[in-house]
């Protein structure tokens, strides 16, 4: 059994502890960097939503992987819905950790408002992970580039606020959802997961921020292999 | 050499509390910081200043455009404009300048200042900058990676729908017009001159300019010596793609205050330069650093814009006026050490129009009025004659 893992805002450093735990019971995680994200000279930002689908949607066909379950956090849990809704056969089930592309108007952190030595500390309920923080460390010159262009392709998915009119769509997933909410998300407050009430039923994980599989590894890594298991009987 | 009269009419009644307590004098400064009163007064004031510089002699007036801050309170400059046509006669009407990647269509920026060019009877420079990241990115909700692409758009789309002799398609990424025809057409013929403003080293402001034969207009608040650096930038630039090195290709902003003696200058001038640098700047990194503003390239030249230096300086001391003055920012004293300094500027820097902003910060109506009469009658004469072997090709023909 295989898995598409979609990653958050903050980039791809690896997998999570939550998703080792899949890779431990013997499931493939197959985790492509999101365009841009993997920092390559050169890259510009699609100019509307309908072209970064088609970039990721290439990406996700060049792994090979699809039809599958898709699990997608924070932006990539965006696209993750986003794919169960238009291209229903290529999804067989979806887990989604605080998708963003809905926007609540409550009162959440602007994390491009802030100095970028303080956007990473934002994303978590605690101490920012060591892979987070080696893959934020800069390498040379070619590394700050790289990194700059990683934190565009994140702000230009949630610029100048993280929604993308997925309200008026999500009522097409069909697939067996799974939602998971951190309730010290500071990016999607909790108060976001009521608007995909639709999906599932959120799932609130106690002591955790905006990139819960991080901050929680073992309970979101339990609660995912549980619903992936489910699917299989 | 040709001066202009700059203004970037910041609100003067920032306060204590605002120290204390405001986290930006931009994009979310809360409206308790703001009297109307204070407002209403000082859009009079200000017009009257624009009108003052042009009777004093100034060639050209100067106005710009910002959003949600109390460092400029003009986020129309073209409204402005439209009041200095009708009240002035001769001097050149510098609209520095509608950011245009924020319009849609930018045809109407094409539009409006076409009725500019009407109503000034041909005496429009137009200025088209990127705008800051506060301003376009925070304050406009344009993506900060998508900015460079809108603005280039639009620069196509205005400068066609000013020269297409007829109605054309304009099939853009941003901009779908089946029908573009904007009329009136300006007066002058094809087109106003464009200026391009820009606040740092930023390499496509730069090419930009160079390609369409514009002028570069580097608005500095750090003066001269931080200048050098990115005048010579645009020169090697300019020079290195086949361009002669007419110093009217180029405009230099620089804050200037005059009195009879140096001594009396520090003693006029230190409130309202303070009040510009300590305040009017206030800017946190956060407001300043939007991941995409600077294209790839730029972040690779590793020259940041001086927004970026001023939001750096928020937390740091604040700078005082002799410290100022000493670096260079602000060039103050008598006219003969406003003339001394200024000429150094001009010839090192290499500049043809000097961007003079001689109303800084809360300076009162009455000291604004005087340091543009004595700089216009003491210190302006005596430099009117710089580059006499260059004609200035980006000028408008009826204030020639």
């Amino acid at each position: 059994m295989h898995v598409i893992y979609l990653h958050t805002l903050a980039g791809n450093p690896g997998l999570s502890p939550a998703l080792e735990q899949l890779v431990a019971a013997g499931i493939e995680v197959v985790a492509p960097t999101l365009p841009g994200f993997d920092g390559i000279s050169g890259w510009v930002p699609p100019h509307d939503h309908l072209a970064w689908l088609t970039e990721v949607w290439d990406r996700l066909d060049s792994t090979g992987a699809l039809p599958c379950p898709v699990v997608g956090a924070s932006v990539g849990g965006m696209f993750a819905a986003e794919l169960a809704i238009f291209r229903p056969e290529a999804v067989t089930a979806l887990a989604l950790f605080a998708p963003l592309g809905i926007w609540a108007d409550i009162d959440a952190a602007d994390p491009y408002a802030i100095p970028g030595s303080q956007r990473l500390p934002m994303l978590f309920a605690s101490n920012v992970p060591i892979a987070f923080e080696e893959q934020y460390t800069a390498q040379g010159e070619e590394g700050n580039v790289a990194r700059y262009l990683a934190q565009m392709a994140g702000a230009s998915l949630v610029w100048p606020i993280p929604d993308r009119n997925l309200d008026t769509r999500i009522h097409r997933i069909s697939q067996r959802a799974l939602l998971l909410w951190g309730e010290q998300d500071r990016i999607a407050p909790l108060e976001t997961s009521k608007r995909w009430s639709e999906v599932a039923t959120p799932n609130v994980v106690q002591g955790a921020g905006h990139l819960l599989e991080w901050d929680q590894p073992e309970q979101v890594g339990a609660a995912l292999l549980e619903f992936l298991k489910e699917g299989g009987r | 050499m040709k001066a202009l009269w700059f203004h970037l009419m910041p609100y003067p009644g920032l306060d204590d509390r605002f120290d204390r307590e405001a986290k930006s004098v931009w994009v979310d400064l809360d409206r308790s910081f703001f009297d109307s009163d204070v407002v209403t007064r000082s859009y009079h004031e200000y017009l009257d200043q624009l009108e003052h510089a042009a009777a004093s002699g100034f060639d050209g007036i100067c106005v710009n455009e910002h959003h949600q801050s109390a460092y400029g309170t003009m986020p129309s400059p073209n409204l402005m404009a439209a009041a200095l046509a009708r009240s002035t006669d001769e001097a050149a009407i510098v609209v520095m300048g509608n950011s245009i990647a924020l319009y849609n269509p930018p045809t109407r920026v094409a539009e409006e200042l076409a009725m500019l060019d009407h109503l000034s009877k041909g005496r429009l420079v137009a200025g088209f900058p990127v705008g800051t990241a506060m301003d376009t990115c925070y304050c406009y909700g344009i993506q900060p990676g998508q900015l460079r692409e809108r603005f280039a758009e639009a620069h196509e789309l205005i400068t066609r729908a000013w020269s297409e002799p007829r109605p054309f398609a304009f099939n853009g990424r941003y901009n779908k017009l089946r029908y573009v025809n904007v009329s009136p057409r300006p007066l002058q013929d094809p087109r106003p001159p464009v200026w391009i403003p820009g606040g740092g080293s930023s390499v496509e402001t730069w090419d930009l300019a160079v390609q369409n034969d514009y002028v570069y207009a580097y608005l500095s608040y750090y003066g001269y010596e931080q200048g050098k650096s990115t005048m010579d930038g645009f020169w090697d630039y300019a020079t290195s793609h086949g361009l002669d090195d007419n110093p009217y290709r180029a405009a230099f902003l620089q804050f200037i205050t005059v009195a009879e003696t140096d001594e009396e200058a520090r003693r006029l001038y230190k409130e309202p330069v303070e009040y510009f640098y300590q305040k009017c700047l206030k800017i946190p990194p956060g407001y300043s650093g939007a991941p995409g503003y600077q294209s790839e390239a730029t972040y690779r030249s590793k020259l940041s814009s001086q927004v970026r230096k001023a939001a750096r300086s928020v937390g740091n001391e604040a700078p005082t006026f002799d410290d100022i003055v000493d670096r260079g920012w602000v060039i103050s004293g008598s006219p003969d050490t406003v003339r001394q300094r200024l000429e150094e500027s001009i010839t090192d820097l290499r500049f043809g129009h000097l961007l003079c902003l001689m109303h800084i910060g809360n300076m009162s109506d009455e000291l604004t009025k005087m340091n543009t009469k004595l700089f216009a009658e003491e210190v302006l004469p005596k430099m009117r004659n710089r580059w006499p072997d260059y004609e200035d090709k980006w000028w408008p023909q009826a204030c020639m």
